[in-house]
């Protein structure tokens, strides 16, 4: 067995996410790749939690689809979480006995699992720890013993977790996870499964979230100031910053409200530092005034957007792609903003590091539209070399410039000479008023068009960037997907099922998702009959955005959902199956009556 | 003291002062139906179960001292509302936690016996009539004899797990 | 920078002009404003490019533009959370900030309190001339109730706020009032805001001529004003500044009305000491990502 999908539910007292956190952390050190999603109810603490951990040997695209193992800590709570975690007749169910449920009477509408275990898990924490608090732990041990899993790291990971509270609770816990250990041996599966051993080294993978990965790397691009205001799911950004930079001489300030935050970002970058700020949907609609000040400042920024559900509120714990309207468009005026967007908490490195870069060779806003499943999982990822990235710095006058400085001078590529205080000879006054080649406002028709003109011409160069689209398949392929954030590491996988199936499809993710790169789509297009923008909102936002751009062929059309509804790769495979078969019918011509 | 803004005790009547009991009886029960839920919401079912137990006993005492009442007074209207009184054997709010043992919880009820002991204390000296005087020493010391019940519990209960749901449990959710 | 007859000042005013011609009314305050800035900024004598000077928008905050600083003129009320990132990115800058009534209490009124507890090291410079003039005549924040405008036909139904009082209650570490009716006074108020340690506030009464009350503001100002020295008044006691400051919207005292006496340590100063503090243990760049190792 190369590929394990565990979900787990509980009450947050019961600790189940705890037991993922231990269980994906020891599975990384042994050499897995391994992805974390969590989902909750809406209290703060002790509400309903659960957790869904995949295990594999190879790299990890998505959560996936239904579970291998599902583990139930209680029914009801389980149940909440319904499409998040869902049980097929392939899945091994695993229960609190003590729920009185029968094994065959399941509340599990229209499915019979392959395999049903009850077991006293609670009685078993109390043998093994004294506690049934210790059950998480318990479980840990099931799943050891059922499947083989990371057994010593395991025991390693927990002692390290528990000894700052003593050697009692460090024990404690090391009896409750072998008795779920022996309990699984004693009861074996009707088929064994066993999970193969990883190809590498010990130690070698890195294990974190979106969040903390976007931070590190506006780290490592030199970033140096954040401003902000806490918002779910985006606050670990802040808070990872807040940890770092200081040892790199930046600063963190958590302002009064989301404008503050992105104002004081602006501040710094003026005064000549890289600078981020980072928000969740309703912030990112506070921000769009000063957003589009960065615009015709001409000022690098990077601002990360983790989507949720939306609008206003909407579901803040919950993924969905629906902010890329906000992002593209967001802010009056003729504006134009980069948004790139990660698909997995590895390329959020890529991603972030090129936002950077492309916000200060450009001098320009951009945007990171993260999304919460990216932001919050937690995932293996390979050892990234930092050799491989070229740290960007913005254009600043060279002496004979500033003897003359112009602050806004037209430009072949439309970029200027940026200077910042303290520089001498640079002196200007940045402005939300349009201004002249000299920074001094103007209200002359000319010099907004060529202005406007100016700051248009100098991102020209981004739709020509190859390197920001990941295109896989044959290049004549009339079958395609197109998708972007999270979700297309789903549609990648149901991509590749689909290449085994003999499909002849193709591939297109952007992570620059704003401006539309229109050539690189009408290349795309050019052989495709058929396919989908697979998004998860609920109007495809990509896939309109793409068709007020290029003509995107009739046969392509959005496959979304909003966000809260997972889409699994069997539903995109599913999809490709039956456009395949259209596609293979031959074309008649229908006659149009009126 | 605000609690009592509105009564003047020296002019209490033995109907009145039953009928003042009688909702003192039903705000405590109120308040435990009202923690068992918050407990419930977060999966803790020890205290929730615990919390619902001592507001079946406040109902038990609320109709207790209604009957009584009613043997004496009949359908005579009340006089005194719930606005004349203000957490006086409720237990805390402040004094549950999410994550609260069943001894904790146990506390928690001991505390809202005191402070009803405290009440009907604060009160006798200013009382005149003598059936209410009876009347308030009687629910002082029934006061004094459930915290002794709750003690007794307290000291009965098996000692806590070593291991707490704060060692083993989901840290708090970003909302 | 000590001034003497003997020694040249490294700065004189025109330093600090801009070759910019100012698009104020002939008459209004403004002008004898960012006279007294130049005034204040060529007696303490840095460099106009090591100055940020930050606005947002209103007739006042045109200001920065017509020095030779580095100027931000940004949009409307974000002025100070603008400058407060400009100063931690770089406290080596002197940095002020220039506002109006409706851009510093109206729409950015929220940033105040703030800036102020923050006590990041800027100088806040509100022009309040109780009206809105760059939409023509609009009640502002600190009209007097009763004022008849386009916006309040019959009278306006609300009390105005007392800058004043704002920021000696939010704590404020400087507050101090002038007008362009007395030029030197309002230079030498602004002069030792800027050079107050932490953030400071001056209150500039500058009187709209063209939807303002009355034609003669200004002399008004010059036959009215009273300076709080020679009251008598004691800057480091700050009761007695709130009691001076309550005479807003009638009594027009200039000069200081509080300056704190020990000022606190301010956010800058703290962040320099952190850094420094932490420095020794920050991982290499390139090395950043070896938190994420599972071992």
């Amino acid at each position: 067995m190369d590929d394990l999908v565990i979900g787990m539910a509980g009450s947050g007292g019961d600790g189940i996410v705890s037991a993922g956190e231990s269980l994906i952390s020891a599975a990384t050190y042994e050499g897995y790749y391994a992805m974390m999603t969590k989902s909750f109810g809406s209290q703060v603490r002790g509400g309903e939690s659960s957790c869904r951990v995949r295990l594999s040997t190879h790299r990890v695209l998505n959560p996936g689809g239904a579970l291998d193992v599902a583990i139930a800590l209680n029914w009801d709570d389980f149940l909440k979480f319904g499409a998040e975690l869902p049980v097929a007749g392939t899945t091994i169910v695993i229960y609190e006995s003590k729920t009185g449920v029968a094994p065959d009477a399941l509340p599990l509408v229209g499915v019979a699992p392959r395999e049903v275990f009850a077991v006293p898990i609670g009685e078993l924490a109390k043998q093994g720890a004294g506690s049934d608090k210790a059950k998480n732990t318990v479980v840990l041990g099931l799943l050891a013993g059922w499947f083989g899993l990371a057994r010593t790291s395991i025991l390693r990971g927990l002692r390290k977790k528990f000894i700052k509270k003593g050697e009692a609770l460090v024990a404690a816990n090391e009896k409750a996870f072998q008795l779920g250990e022996q309990y699984a041996k004693e009861h074996p599966l009707a088929t064994p499964r066993a999970m193969d051993a990883p190809g590498v080294q010990p130690g070698s993978r890195l294990l974190t979230d979106g969040n903390d990965m976007a931070a590190a790397a506006a780290l490592f691009a030199g970033c140096e100031f954040f401003g902000g205001y806490p918002i779910t799911p985006s606050t670990e950004v802040m808070q990872f910053f807040n940890r770092e930079v200081w040892k790199y001489g930046g600063a963190v300030l958590q302002c009064e409200d989301e404008i503050a935050g992105i104002g004081a970002a602006l501040g710094a970058s003026f005064a000549g530092k890289k600078s981020m700020t980072s928000t969740s949907g309703p912030g990112l609609s506070l921000k769009s005034e000063i957003m589009g000040l960065a615009s015709i400042a001409e000022l690098p920024l990077v601002i990360i957007d983790v989507q949720r559900g939306g609008p206003s509120t909407g579901l803040p714990t919950k993924s969905e792609q629906s902010d890329l309207f906000a992002a593209a468009y967001s802010a009056h005026g003729d504006v134009l903003r980069p948004v790139l967007a990660p698909t997995s908490v590895a390329d959020t490195f890529d991603v972030t590091v090129e936002a950077f870069n492309i916000a200060e060779r450009y001098q320009t806003p951009v945007i990171i539209l993260s999304d919460q499943e990216v932001a919050q999982r937690k995932e293996t990822v390979d050892p990234i070399d930092p050799a491989r990235f070229t740290i960007e710095t913005r254009r600043v006058p060279t002496a004979a410039e500033l003897t003359d400085y112009q602050r806004y001078r037209f430009t072949d590529d439309g970029v200027s000479p940026l200077s910042h205080p303290g520089m001498q000879g640079g002196n200007y006054q940045g402005a939300g008023i349009e201004h002249n080649e000299r920074a001094n406002p103007t209200a002359s028709g000319k010099l907004h068009e060529q202005m406007n003109a100016k700051r248009f011409k100098k991102l020209a160069p981004l739709q020509r960037r190859k390197d920001l689209f990941h295109i896989d398949g044959n290049p004549k392929a009339p079958l395609a997907l197109i998708s972007w954030g999270s979700i297309a590491g789903v549609t990648r996988e149901a991509y590749e099922a689909a290449r085994k199936e003999g499909l002849d499809v193709k591939l297109l993710v952007p992570w620059l998702v704003y401006p539309v790169a229109e050539e690189i789509y009408r290349d795309f297009f050019s052989s495709v009959r058929s396919g989908f923008v697979v998004e998860q909102s609920y109007q495809g936002q990509l896939y309109r955005i793409l068709r007020s751009y290029v003509e995107v062929p009739a046969g392509v059309v959005a496959f979304c959902r909003s966000g809260a509804n997972p889409i699994q790769p069997g539903d995109v495979l599913a999809k490709l199956r039956t456009a395949s078969l259209t596609l293979q019918e031959p074309a008649v011509q229908v006659p149009v009556e009126d | 003291m605000t609690k009592t803004r509105s009564i003047d005790f020296s002019k209490l009547g033995l109907r009145d002062a039953l009928d003042l009991a009688t909702i003192i009886e039903e705000e405590a029960k109120e308040r435990y139906q009202e923690l068992a839920d918050q407990m419930e919401l977060h999966h803790n079912a020890a205290a929730a179960h615990f919390f619902r137990f001592m507001h079946d006993v406040e109902v038990i005492h609320e109709r207790k001292l209604f009957e009584r009442r009613t043997a004496l007074f009949g359908k005579e209207p009340r006089t005194v509302d719930r606005g004349m009184i203000f957490d006086i054997e409720a237990p805390d709010y402040d004094s549950v936690r999410a994550t609260m043992t069943p001894r904790q919880a146990l506390h928690t009820a001991l505390a809202a016996e005191v402070k009803a002991f405290e009440f009907f204390e604060a009160s006798l000296p200013s009382v005149t009539d003598a059936d209410v005087r009876e009347l308030f020493t009687e629910l002082r010391d029934e006061e004094l004899e459930h915290q002794g019940l709750v003690q007794k519990q307290i000291t009965a209960l098996a000692p806590d797990d070593a291991i707490t749901t704060e060692d083993m449990g989901d840290d708090p959710v970003a909302q | 920078m000590p001034t003497s007859v003997a020694a040249l000042a490294a700065y004189q005013s025109k330093d600090f002009k801009s070759d910019l011609k100012p698009i104020w009314c002939p008459g209004c305050g403004d002008f004898g404003v960012v006279q007294a800035i130049y005034r204040a900024l060529a007696a303490i004598g840095r460099a106009p490019h090591d100055i940020a000077f930050v606005s947002g928008i209103g007739c006042s905050s045109r200001i920065p533009g017509y020095t030779t600083a580095y100027g931000f003129n940004s949009v409307h009320g974000r002025a100070l959370p603008i400058a407060q990132g400009i100063k931690l990115a770089n406290p080596d800058l002197l940095v002020l900030v220039a506002s109006g009534d409706g851009d510093g209490f109206s729409i950015g009124g929220g940033h105040v309190p703030h800036a102020v507890r923050r006590n990041i090291d800027i100088t806040y410079i509100v022009m309040d001339n109780q009206i809105y003039g760059l939409t023509k005549g609009q009640l502002s924040p600190t009209s007097p109730k009763g004022l008849k405008t386009v916006t309040s036909e019959y009278g306006s139904l609300e009390e105005p706020v007392n800058p004043l009082m704002y920021m000696l209650a939010y704590g404020a570490g400087f507050v101090g009032q002038g007008t362009p009716a007395d030029m030197a006074g309002l230079a030498d108020v602004i002069e030792q805001a800027t050079r107050y340690p932490g953030f400071s506030f001056v209150n500039v009464q500058s009187p709209c001529v063209t939807f303002g009350e009355d034609d003669d503001q200004v002399k008004d100002h010059r036959a009215n004003m009273k300076s709080l020295a020679s009251l008598g008044h004691d800057p480091t006691d700050r009761l007695a500044a709130m009691g001076l400051a309550q005479g807003y919207g009638t009594d027009l005292h200039t000069g200081i009305f509080y300056k704190n006496p020990n000022p606190p340590p301010t956010f800058d100063a703290q962040m320099r000491v952190r850094q420094a503090e932490l420095a020794p243990k920050a991982l290499p760049r390139e090395r950043i990502l070896d938190m994420f190792v599972q071992r």
